[in-house]
């Protein structure tokens, strides 16, 4: 039975699911709700995700939620059964630090990345002006936080060296950042330009960021 | 040669790492930090955290930061040779574990975190407590234990029984119990109540906290 992948294929979230299936080539179905406003409804909370959020994965019975978990889930089970791509080494002391940068992404680099994504995404969509002064402090703080990238990346491809989760889990939202106007972060850091270009350019980002665009032309509404 | 951790003995990022050295019985020292200047020095961030964090953990050359990451690195290595079990094997198990792994950092952190700055780290700093922040971050912290009160029913951890993913809260929990007037919010749910207590009555837990 095929996996089958419950969300948005805009949404920065369930977009490092996306990515992770494929880069370990697993095969799977998509099944974006009918709107964001019914994750809310009670069978959705009570069958789905208690908190009333995407992405959640079903594998045959088996279902599980929280982006971050699904990527692990999907790498204990799959890594190594369609393809040679290893997104979290087997060597404990590398898988550790795998972790580390993992921990880097969501207590350094997302809270000013999300403040920015907000501001620049969701703010116009409900209709409300844009605060510079949040703009302002949040690219600040993002700047020191790639500043610390930079010098991680020295003589690296990757974060840790190697491609994996970590490097997969910071992409999808760094994107739509990236394309709101904001690129000079990356772009004025060599290390931090050319590893984002590397991840920019991967088969599986790249077509995955496709498979969004398509799902917006045929999808207007959203 | 002995684990050595580098952190603030009493802060909560600690002391979720000593709660797992404890729970699976590793020999540690603990430097403790008194000045946070000497986090910030060239040479800790080269050597030790990039971002001039602590906790910090040095198992023999190897040098990992961040606390939960640390603590997933203890039970790869160590799980092995303790009776406790952090992490089970089972894949589906394991995967539900990294799920409320998961809820812990996303709906259950963040107000917490909020409630505990304002109530202690704000006046430590000499700065007002928004009082306004301490509702809001109730009210949601709220929704996530009503949740839980749910998830708990019928069971004794989260995930039935005691993982990682239980020990993930203790140290945010045992603040609110010990240092603010808040613990109504966990002991008016029945089932989140007896939770805690079961946590609270680990013998790790006793010696994580007698220290």
């Amino acid at each position: 039975m095929t996996i089958r992948l419950i969300g948005f294929p805009f949404s920065g979230i369930v977009l490092r699911v996306i990515i992770c299936l494929k880069e370990l080539g697993i095969p799977y179905e998509l099944d974006p709700p009918a709107s964001y406003k019914s994750l809310r409804d009670e069978d959705y909370k009570a069958n789905k995700h208690p908190f009333a959020k995407i992405p959640v994965l079903f594998d045959g019975d088996f279902k599980i939620t929280e982006s971050r978990a699904i990527c692990r889930y999907l790498v204990s089970k799959y890594q190594g059964k369609y393809n040679d791509t290893i997104l979290i080494p087997n060597d404990v002391h590398k898988a550790g630090l795998v972790d580390q940068f993992i921990s880097y992404e969501f207590s350094y680099y997302d809270p000013p990345l999300s403040k920015l994504l907000y501001q620049e995404k969701v703010v116009k969509s409900l209709n409300r002006d844009q605060d510079p002064e949040v703009i302002k402090q949040a690219r600040e703080e993002l700047a020191k936080v790639l500043d610390v990238f930079e010098k991680l990346l020295e003589g690296k491809e990757y974060l840790n060296g190697e491609y994996s989760l970590a490097d997969i889990f910071l992409c999808p939202n760094s994107y739509y950042v990236y394309d709101a106007g904001h690129s000079d972060l990356w772009d004025n850091r060599p290390n931090v330009k050319n590893w984002w270009n590397r991840l920019y350019n991967r088969d599986a980002i790249k077509k995955s960021f496709e498979e969004t665009k398509s799902f917006w032309e045929n999808n207007p509404k959203f | 040669m002995a684990i050595k951790l580098i952190g603030f003995a009493q802060s909560p990022t600690t002391r979720r790492v000593v709660l797992v050295l404890n729970e699976l019985g590793i020999p540690y020292e603990l430097e403790s930090v008194t000045e946070i200047q000497t986090i910030k020095t060239e040479e800790f961030i080269t050597k030790k955290h990039p971002f001039g964090k602590v906790p910090v953990l040095c198992d023999g050359d190897h040098v990992v930061n961040e606390s939960r990451a640390i603590c997933r690195y203890l039970v790869s290595k160590y799980q092995k040779d303790s009776k406790t079990v952090l992490y089970p094997d089972d894949v589906h198990k394991a995967s539900l574990v990294e799920q409320y792994i998961s809820y812990e950092l996303s709906y259950y952190d963040p107000p917490l975190s909020k409630v505990l700055y304002q109530e202690i780290y704000a006046k430590r700093r000499g700065e007002p407590t928004d009082e306004a922040v301490v509702k809001q971050s109730l009210e949601e912290l709220s929704k996530t234990l009503d949740i839980y009160e749910k998830i708990l029913k019928g069971k004794e951890y989260l995930n039935g029984e005691y993982s990682l993913a239980d020990l993930f809260h203790i140290p945010c929990a045992h603040i609110i119990y010990s240092a603010t007037s808040h613990k109504d919010i966990f002991d008016s749910r029945p089932h989140v109540k007896q939770w805690i207590e079961r946590l609270q009555n680990r013998d790790a837990y006793k010696k994580t906290y007698a220290e």
